[in-house]
C-alpha cells in the first residue's frame, strides 16, 4: 500500500506540501486497510475450516485399501490412496489388483464398485471382467474435475468368496496419477456416498455454468447497448470462455483433437486476465497498456496447443497457465485492496472477500499438486471461481437494475428541478415587474417634477416676483391663470386617453376658449373628418404636454403680439406615402411678426425665445413646425409624426 | 338687474366655500348677475341656513372644515329634490366631479371662472342645462368602454354605473371628450342644438345612485347580482 501513497502525489514540484498531507493520508490508509486485511485474514481461516469440513464422506465399511501395483514390470504391495509418477504414456498403465469377499446370502441386493476419485482415467475388472471405463466419459477424467464413479458388478461375475478387482490407472502427464480408496459393496451402501460427490462435484459446476451463461448473455447485451462501459464486455467474455470450457469435453489421449484441447487449455490463464482487466475497469482505473502482457501466457498456451501435439501444451499449462492463474489472482487482490482502501464501498468489499476465497482455494491446489497438503486429490478452485463469477455478474446486473432506477428518480427530481426553476423564475420575474413598475414610477416622478418646473414652478416664482414688486392685478392675474392652466395640463396629460390625441385636444380647446372669451376672440375649431387624428397607440402623456404647449404658445402669440380677433385651429388627417399623418394648424388674422426676427426689436426677444421653444417641443415628438407670418396674420403648422419616438431624445 | 327664474321668482343662492377669499370672489360674481346669494363657510352653517328655506341653486365645495360636500348635495337631493346642485371645483377633475355626480349634483363651477362664466353657468343650470368638461365627458365614455371590455379588475376613479345611458347618450359624450361644440356635435348625430344640454342633464341624472334599492336594482340590471 506505502506504493500507492508514494504514487500518489503526482505534482513533483509540490514535494514539500505533499510531503506533509503524506503523513495524515498514510493514517487514512493504515485505518481503511488493517480492518479490511483483519476482515481477509477471518475470510481466510473460513474458508479452511470449510473446506476441511465439507469433506464428503465415504462408507469406510466396504474400503479396500490393500492393492499390489504392477508398474514397469515391478510388483509392490500399496495402500490406497496411492499416487504414482506422471507419465506421457498411455501403453502399460499402471495396474492394482486387489482382493474382496463376497458374502451372497447377506443381502439380495446387487453389488457395485465406487470409486470416488481418481486421475485421470481407470479401467476397472472384477475377475478378469472388465465393469468400468471411465475412458467413455469424457468429462470423468478431467483432473480439475473430481469426478467420482460407480459401477454394478453383474451377480454372474460374483462368486462366493473371495473375488479378485484390478484397476488399471491411466495417466496422462505432467500431473502424477492418483486413486483414491476403491469402495466395493452393496450397491445400496456406496450409492449415496457417490450421489453426495456428483452432487458436489459434477452437478453444482454444471449449475453455476449454466447461470454463468446466462449472465454472460445479460452482460454481453448490456456491453452492447452501451458500448463506452467495456466492464460488461470484459466480463461477459471471460463467462463465455468460463462456459466453453466447462461444457467443451475435453478429448481423451491418444485422440489427436489437439487444437481443442489447446483451446480449452488457454481458456485458465485468459479467463483470469479477463477478470483482472475487468476489475481495474470496474474500479474506474484505466486499463494500462501494458496489462495487456497478462494475456501472453493464454495466448502462449494456445499457440503451442496448435502447433506442438500433446503433452506439450499441458506441461505448458502446468508451467505458465496456473501460476498465470495465480499472479491474476494476487492482482485482483490488490486492486480490489486499492479498491476498498479509496472508495469503502459495498462493491469493494464484496469482489474482494470473493477474490481472497478463490486465492485460499487456489493456494489449497497448488499444495495439493505438489504433495503439501493431502486433500484426497479433491480441486477446489475451478469451483470456487465459477462461483465467484456468479456472485460479480449478480452483483452487476443488480448494479445495473440500480442505475435504472436512479434514472427514475433522477427523472422526478428533474421534474422537481424544474418546478423549483419555474418558481424562482416565477419570483424573479414578479420582482423584476415590481422593480420595472417602480422604475416606470421614478420615471414618471421625473417627467412630472420636470413639467411642474416648465410651467407651474416658473409661474408661481413669477407670481411671488410681481407680489413683492406691488404690481396690481392684472398681471398677478395673468400669472396666476397661467399657472392654473399648466396644472390642469399636467394633470390632465396624466389621464389614459388610449392614443387619441382629440381626446387630449378636447379639454385644451375648452381651456383655450375659456382664456379667450374674455379678450373677446373667438376660436374656431375645424376637424376635417369625424375621427380628426390618426391613433397613436404609442402615444405617452409627454407626448402630449409638448403639444399642448406649443398650441398654447401659438395661442398665446396670437392674442398676446398679433393682437388677433379671429383664431382658427384646423385639424386633419394627410396621407403620406407611409401611411396617414396628423397636421393640426392654428391660424390667426393678426397682424403677423417677422419670423427671421426683424421688425420691432421690442418683442424680437420674447417673440423669438418663444419660437425656439416651439420648434424644440416640435423636435422632441418627432413632430414637424412650420411658422409662416405676414401682415394679414400667422399660421402654425404642425405635422405630427408617423409614430411618436420612444425616449425623449432632446432633454439632455 | 335680479335674476328670475320661470316663475319670475328671484333666483336664490346657497354658496358653501370655506376658503373666504374665492368666496367673496363667486359671491361678488353672482350677485352682480342679480342672483340672491347666502354663504357659508362650514356644512353646520349651510345647514343652518337650509332652516330658512330651500334655495333654487346650491353651489358648494367638497373640502369643507366640519364634513364633506358630498354629504350636503345627499341631503339636499332627499329634503329639496328641486334645488338645482353644483360643486365648486379649483381643477374641475373627474375625482371630485364624478362623486358629486353620483349623489346627485347635475355640474361643476372652475373656482377661478371668469365672473361672466360663473354667472352663466348658473343661468344656464337653472333654464337646465348643465355643463360638461371634455376632461368629464372623457372619464364617463372611458367607464362605459370598460364596462363593455367587462376587464376584471376595476378602473381607479370613483365608481361609476353607466349602465343606463343610451348609444345617442354616450355619443354625445365622445363629441364633447373630443372637443366638438354642441352645435357639431348636434350636426353630425342629427339632433336639433337645442337638445343637447337637456341630454348632458339626462347623463347626469342616470348616473346618480339615489338609494341603496337602486344600487341594488342597477346590480340586478346589470348582471352583477343573481337573485
Amino acid at each position: 500500500m506505502s506504493e500507492i501513497a508514494a504514487k500518489e502525489p503526482t505534482a513533483v514540484a509540490a514535494k514539500a506540501p505533499a510531503k506533509a498531507a503524506a503523513r495524515p493520508r498514510r493514517r487514512l490508509i493504515a485505518s481503511r486497510l488493517v480492518p479490511y486485511l483483519l476482515l481477509q485474514a477471518l475470510i481466510v481461516i473460513a474458508t479452511i475450516l470449510g473446506l476441511r469440513l465439507l469433506q464428503p464422506n465415504d462408507p469406510d465399511d466396504f474400503a479396500l485399501s490393500g492393492f499390489s501395483l504392477r508398474q514397469d514390470g515391478v510388483t509392490l504391495p500399496v495402500t490406497l490412496p496411492h499416487f504414482t509418477a506422471s507419465r506421457y504414456s498411455l501403453d502399460d498403465p499402471p495396474l492394482y489388483t486387489g482382493n474382496f469377499t463376497f458374502r451372497r446370502g447377506e443381502a439380495a441386493t446387487g453389488w457395485s464398485v465406487y470409486l470416488p476419485r481418481f486421475s485421470n482415467a481407470v479401467e476397472v475388472a472384477v475377475d478378469g471382467v472388465v465393469v468400468l471405463d471411465s475412458r467413455r466419459d469424457a468429462n470423468a477424467n478431467r483432473p480439475d474435475r473430481n469426478t467420482p464413479q460407480i459401477a454394478a458388478i453383474p451377480a454372474s461375475l460374483l462368486r462366493e468368496g473371495a473375488n479378485e478387482i484390478t484397476v488399471r490407472l491411466f495417466v496422462w502427464g505432467p500431473l502424477k496419477g492418483f486413486l483414491d480408496t476403491v469402495y466395493v459393496g452393496p450397491d445400496a451402501a456406496l450409492r449415496p456416498a457417490y450421489e453426495t460427490r456428483t452432487l458436489l462435484f459434477v452437478t453444482l459446476p454444471v449449475v453455476f455454468s449454466a447461470w454463468q451463461s446466462i449472465l454472460a448473455v445479460i452482460l454481453a447485451i448490456m456491453w452492447l447497448m452501451r458500448r463506452r462501459e467495456p466492464v460488461y464486455g470484459v466480463l461477459a467474455t471471460a463467462m463465455v470462455l468460463g462456459v466453453v470450457q466447462a461444457y467443451v469435453p475435453p478429448p481423451v489421449p491418444p485422440a489427436a483433437t489437439s487444437r481443442l484441447a489447446a483451446v480449452l487449455l488457454a481458456s485458465a490463464p485468459t479467463e483470469s486476465a479477463l477478470v483482472v482487466m475487468f476489475g481495474v475497469l470496474f474500479f474506474g482505473w484505466r486499463w494500462p497498456r501494458y496489462g495487456m502482457l497478462l494475456f501472453v501466457p493464454g495466448l502462449v498456451v494456445f499457440v503451442v496447443g496448435l502447433i506442438g501435439g500433446p503433452p506439450l501444451p499441458r506441461i505448458l499449462f502446468l508451467v505458465i497457465g496456473i501460476p498465470t492463474v495465480g499472479l491474476c489472482l494476487l492482482l485482483m487482490a490488490w486492486v480490489t485492496a486499492t479498491a476498498v482502501v479509496r472508495r469503502q464501498d459495498a462493491a469493494s468489499f464484496t469482489i474482494g472477500c470473493a477474490v481472497t476465497i478463490v486465492l485460499v482455494c487456489w493456494i489449497q491446489d497448488m499444495l495439493t499438486v505438489i504433495d503439501i497438503v493431502n486433500t484426497d486429490r479433491i480441486f477446489v478452485s475451478r469451483l470456487s471461481y465459477s462461483a465467484m463469477l456468479v456472485a460479480i455478474g449478480a452483483g452487476l446486473t443488480w448494479r445495473f437494475a440500480r442505475a435504472l432506477n436512479q434514472v427514475d428518480s433522477f427523472a422526478g427530481q428533474l421534474v422537481t428541478r424544474v418546478r423549483e426553476a419555474e418558481e424562482r423564475l416565477k419570483a424573479s420575474f414578479v420582482r423584476e415587474e415590481e422593480r420595472a413598475r417602480a422604475a416606470a414610477l421614478a420615471n414618471e416622478r421625473t417627467r412630472l417634477m420636470r413639467d411642474l418646473h416648465d410651467g407651474l414652478g416658473g409661474q408661481l416664482v413669477s407670481i411671488v416676483a410681481l407680489s413683492e414688486r406691488g404690481h396690481e392685478g392684472a398681471t398677478i392675474t395673468d400669472a396666476a391663470r397661467a399657472a392654473l392652466k399648466d396644472l390642469r395640463l399636467v394633470i390632465d396629460s396624466m389621464d389614459d386617453i388610449g392614443g387619441d390625441l382629440m381626446l387630449a385636444l378636447g379639454s385644451w380647446r375648452e381651456r383655450a376658449s375659456a382664456q379667450l372669451r374674455p379678450h373677446d376672440i373667438t376660436l374656431e375649431w375645424r376637424v376635417a373628418t369625424v375621427q380628426g387624428l390618426p391613433l397613436h397607440p404609442e402615444l405617452r402623456p409627454w407626448h402630449v404636454i409638448q403639444i399642448v404647449r406649443i398650441l398654447d404658445e401659438a395661442v398665446t402669440n396670437a392674442v398676446k403680439h398679433a393682437q388677433a380677433r379671429h383664431i382658427t385651429v384646423t385639424i386633419e388627417t394627410l396621407d403620406a406615402s407611409e401611411g396617414p399623418c396628423g397636421l393640426i394648424s392654428v391660424t390667426d388674422d393678426g397682424r403677423g411678426f417677422a419670423p427671421a426676427g426683424h421688425g420691432e426689436t421690442g418683442r424680437t426677444g420674447q417673440t423669438g425665445r418663444g419660437l425656439r421653444n416651439m420648434r424644440n417641443r416640435a423636435a422632441r415628438c418627432g413632430a414637424v413646425l412650420d411658422l409662416s407670418s405676414d401682415a394679414s396674420g400667422t399660421r402654425v403648422r404642425l405635422q405630427l409624426p408617423q409614430r411618436f419616438p420612444d425616449s425623449d431624445a432632446a432633454t439632455g | 338687474m335680479t335674476e328670475q327664474g320661470e316663475t319670475g321668482d328671484i333666483i336664490t343662492i346657497l354658496l358653501v366655500e370655506d376658503d373666504a377669499p374665492t368666496c367673496w370672489r363667486l359671491q361678488d360674481a353672482l350677485v352682480k348677475a342679480g342672483y340672491e346669494v347666502r354663504s357659508a363657510g362650514t356644512l353646520g352653517e349651510a345647514r343652518s341656513a337650509l332652516a330658512a328655506g330651500a334655495p333654487r341653486v346650491l353651489l358648494t365645495d367638497l373640502r369643507l372644515p366640519d364634513g364633506h360636500g358630498i354629504e350636503l348635495i345627499r341631503e339636499m337631493r332627499q329634503r329639496f329634490p328641486d334645488t338645482e346642485i353644483m360643486v365648486i371645483s379649483a381643477l374641475g377633475d373627474e375625482e371630485s366631479v364624478i362623486s358629486a355626480i353620483t349623489v346627485g349634483a347635475t355640474g361643476y363651477l372652475l373656482k377661478d371662472a371668469f365672473p361672466t362664466d360663473i354667472a352663466t353657468t348658473v343661468r344656464d343650470l337653472v333654464a337646465g342645462h348643465s355643463p360638461i368638461s371634455a376632461s368629464i365627458a372623457r372619464f364617463i365614455v372611458r367607464r362605459t368602454q370598460g364596462a363593455a371590455q367587462n376587464s376584471a379588475e376595476p378602473p381607479p376613479g370613483p365608481t361609476l354605473n353607466t349602465a343606463r345611458l343610451t348609444p345617442r347618450e354616450i355619443d354625445i359624450l365622445w363629441g364633447i371628450a373630443k372637443g366638438f361644440s354642441y352645435a357639431e356635435i348636434a350636426s353630425h348625430l342629427g339632433l336639433s342644438k337645442q337638445t343637447v344640454p337637456g341630454h348632458i342633464k339626462n347623463i347626469y341624472r342616470k348616473l346618480e345612485v339615489h338609494t341603496r334599492s337602486e344600487a341594488v336594482f342597477e346590480a340586478v340590471q346589470q348582471g352583477l347580482i343573481k337573485l
